[in-house]
């Protein structure tokens, strides 16, 4: 396997390493620690710039209209675009625009005009609600909220936690039980405009994520029509199956690009930094904690990059995108504490990125699945269907 | 009207040099390389008049090793339509870069040719200059700004200011720093440079004789700054001005 990019690769990677450096960069430098978000006018600059790259709308499906590239490319750029100080979670503050839920792209004609389109022309934001007080592991059996059929429609009655913008969202993808008796089997995936009578943020939740908060629902009566069904009754897990798992592809690589980031400011750091009359770099024990570094970094890209070469080709990747999501985001928390550590006090403090990476990379082990469902799928595969 | 622009391969600006151990040279293996800064000033240029109909093809050279076509590449990506490469591993000099690239130029005929001031390797600033006088052409060098009509003004960074000149086509062009802001190369653009040609030419081919006529005894690193002092007053920075430092 060849995992040296080709030279079209190379000049895309460069093009995305010097976007991020000359723009993104100092534009973040006179932003709140926390933010997540460019003042309006600096978005809209930075779009014409990605547009005119012909890179705008990167996570869109070619055949609605996003630039054509493939998924081991799209993980090389993806591994560039997180390095900056908010990158894990708003790549380059979103000026290489947003993507739309995986499902809405399974959603049928009517559907799409009234949510997929907008939300790709960037006038519309959904919120994903699938985790339940109950729990999210396992939300096939956990989900509580039902839908009873009423009136050409459905009524929705339960709560959600854990969803993120919520509050700031106009529609959201509502996972829900409409057959009791059937388990996995008896889960329909709604669309719910966030005006539905019946539809309440309840509170918002303060998670480590400080800059982007995640809120509880709450669905009292709150009925909507059968046109707002996604895929069929009782098929709500079938939607998008495969646009899920190649999800965790690109979100390892986000972990992968700031470990990298962070990984560069310790090996800088280290050479400047002098204690006990040498250099920390001359330390056999900051030598190897880079090493280590160095190590994580180097396995968690391997790993990414097969599973997105294996998706490239149509071959199954289930099993590669687990391993990369889990790899990826243990060893990037890794690296971040390792690189934190070498930079001592200066670690800790807001003028550095570091303290925001650790916080947010230690979410990616929950997000996305956790590492213990990750290690579950491959020990099924492992093992074969009989473990459960 | 044909332009011809110079792209020269060098060490990324982002890299931090190292003088290698036995001070011959700086260390480049494994080291990220890109288009010279104000080479990519020059690209820029040409495809903005290609853009305005003033310029009808624009040829990105380099000279160099055989990753010199990565350098095109990156050109034909920003939007110059055809490469020339003159493949050579010797250490290239200015005067035998501008031997190449007037045997170039009296292969292609441009009317106008695009090189950066200098490149940040070597920061010789010559090979424009040398170019313009192997060939007879008139030269604008330090562009800070360029209007093609009969013939070309360039608004010229002097150290005074700003110096208007008209110069009679053909010419060669320097750029400076504010010349533009260079495009990002784009998607499309990248997959189009696939297909554009790429010339591959020797010097022994050229009939340009290359070698140095420099030699380069030893390279160092610049000596570290020593710590700057704070001053509490004007009065005091004055005082110091006057009768430590003797400035004034
Ligand atoms: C900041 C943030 C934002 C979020 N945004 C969203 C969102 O927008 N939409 C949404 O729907 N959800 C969202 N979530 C929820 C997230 O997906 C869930 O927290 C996650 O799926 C885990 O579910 P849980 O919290 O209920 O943990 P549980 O399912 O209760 O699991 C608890 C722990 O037990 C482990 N575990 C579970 N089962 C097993 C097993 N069989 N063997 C061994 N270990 C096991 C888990 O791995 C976990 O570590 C968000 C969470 C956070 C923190
Ligand atoms: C929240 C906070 C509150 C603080 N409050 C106070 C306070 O009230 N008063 C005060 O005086 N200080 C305070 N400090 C400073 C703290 O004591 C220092 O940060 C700490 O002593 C480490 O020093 P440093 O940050 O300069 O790291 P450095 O000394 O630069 O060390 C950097 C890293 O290199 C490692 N290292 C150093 N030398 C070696 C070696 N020879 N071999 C291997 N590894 C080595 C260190 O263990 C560390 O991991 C505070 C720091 C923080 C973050």
């Amino acid at each position: 396997m060849d995992f040296e990019p080709s030279s079209e690769q190379q000049m895309l990677i460069d093009m995305v390493r010097r976007f991020v450096r000359t723009e993104i960069i100092p534009l973040e430098a006179k932003l709140d620690p926390d933010a997540s978000e460019l003042a309006p006018e600096d978005y809209a600059r930075l779009v014409q710039k990605t547009k005119a790259m012909g890179l705008y709308g990167i996570d869109i499906p070619v055949e609605f209209g996003g630039p054509d590239i493939d998924i081991v490319t799209r993980t090389l750029l993806a591994i560039e675009m997180s390095q900056h100080r908010a990158g894990l979670y708003v790549p380059c503050y979103g000026a290489f625009g947003g993507a739309g839920l995986a499902q809405i792209f399974e959603a049928n004609d009517d559907q799409k005009e009234r949510y997929l389109y907008p939300t790709l022309r960037g006038e519309k934001k959904p919120f994903f609600g699938l985790t339940e007080p109950s729990g999210g592991s396992d939300p096939a059996r956990a989900i509580k909220t039902r839908a009873e059929r009423k009136e050409q429609g459905w009524v929705l009655n339960g709560s959600k936690i854990f969803i993120s913008g919520a509050d700031r969202a106009q529609y959201g993808i509502v996972f829900a039980r409409t057959d009791a008796a059937k388990g996995r089997g008896g889960i329909t995936c709604f669309i719910v405009d966030s005006d539905t009578p019946g539809f309440h943020v309840r509170r918002v939740v303060h998670t480590l994520r400080s800059s982007s908060y995640a809120t509880e629902l709450e669905f009292k009566d709150c009925w909507v029509s059968d046109a707002q069904v996604l895929g069929t009754v009782n098929g709500g897990f079938a939607v998008a199956n495969d646009r899920l798992t190649r999800q965790r592809i690109p979100y390892a690589a986000a972990c992968i690009g700031v470990a990298i980031a962070a990984h560069e400011m310790a090996v800088e750091w280290s050479k400047l930094r002098e204690t006990f009359g040498t250099r920390l770099s001359d330390r056999q024990a900051i030598q190897w904690m880079l090493v280590d570094n160095e190590i994580d970094i180097r396995t968690a890209r391997y790993f990414t990059l097969e599973a997105a070469e294996r998706a490239r080709r149509g071959i199954p990747f289930r099993t590669e995108a687990a391993l990369c999501k889990l790899i990826a985001s243990e060893s990037g928390g890794r690296v971040v504490d390792r690189s934190m550590q070498i930079h001592g006090g200066m670690g800790m403090t807001k003028d550095l990125p570091l303290e925001r990476w650790y916080r947010e990379m230690r979410i990616r082990r929950i997000g996305e699945g956790p590492s213990e469902v990750q290690r579950m799928l491959v020990a099924r595969e492992i093992l074969g269907a009989s473990v459960r | 009207m044909k332009v011809l622009v110079a792209v020269k391969r060098v060490i990324d600006y982002n890299v931090k040099i190292r003088v290698k151990a036995d001070k011959t040279g700086v260390e480049t293996a494994n080291v990220k390389m890109s288009m010279n800064p104000f080479d990519e000033i020059a690209v820029e240029e040409a495809i903005r008049m290609k853009e305005k109909g003033k310029a009808t093809e624009v040829i990105a050279f380099s000279a160099g090793p055989a990753q010199c076509q990565e350098t095109i590449r990156t050109a034909l990506a920003m939007g110059a339509d055809r490469g020339v490469h003159v493949l050579s591993d010797a250490e290239l000099q200015p005067l035998a870069v501008a031997k190449l690239m007037k045997a170039v130029v009296d292969k292609e005929q441009p009317g106008l040719v695009i090189v950066g001031k200098q490149a940040i390797d070597d920061d010789s600033n010559q090979t424009g200059q040398m170019l313009a006088a192997l060939l007879g052409w008139s030269q604008g060098t330090f562009a800070n700004k360029l209007e093609i009509g009969e013939g070309v003004a360039v608004k010229r960074e002097v150290d005074g200011g700003l110096e208007n000149v008209m110069l009679k086509l053909p010419a060669v062009i320097t750029t400076d720093l504010r010349l533009n802001e260079p495009r990002y190369a784009s998607l499309p653009n990248i997959m189009k440079a696939k297909k554009k040609p790429i010339e591959q030419l020797t010097s022994e081919a050229l009939g340009v004789d290359v070698a140095p006529r420099l030699k380069t005894l030893k390279v160092e690193e610049p000596p570290t700054r020593k710590a700057g002092i704070k001053v509490k007053t004007v009065a005091e920075l004055v005082e110091k001005l006057k009768n430590e430092a003797g400035v004034i």
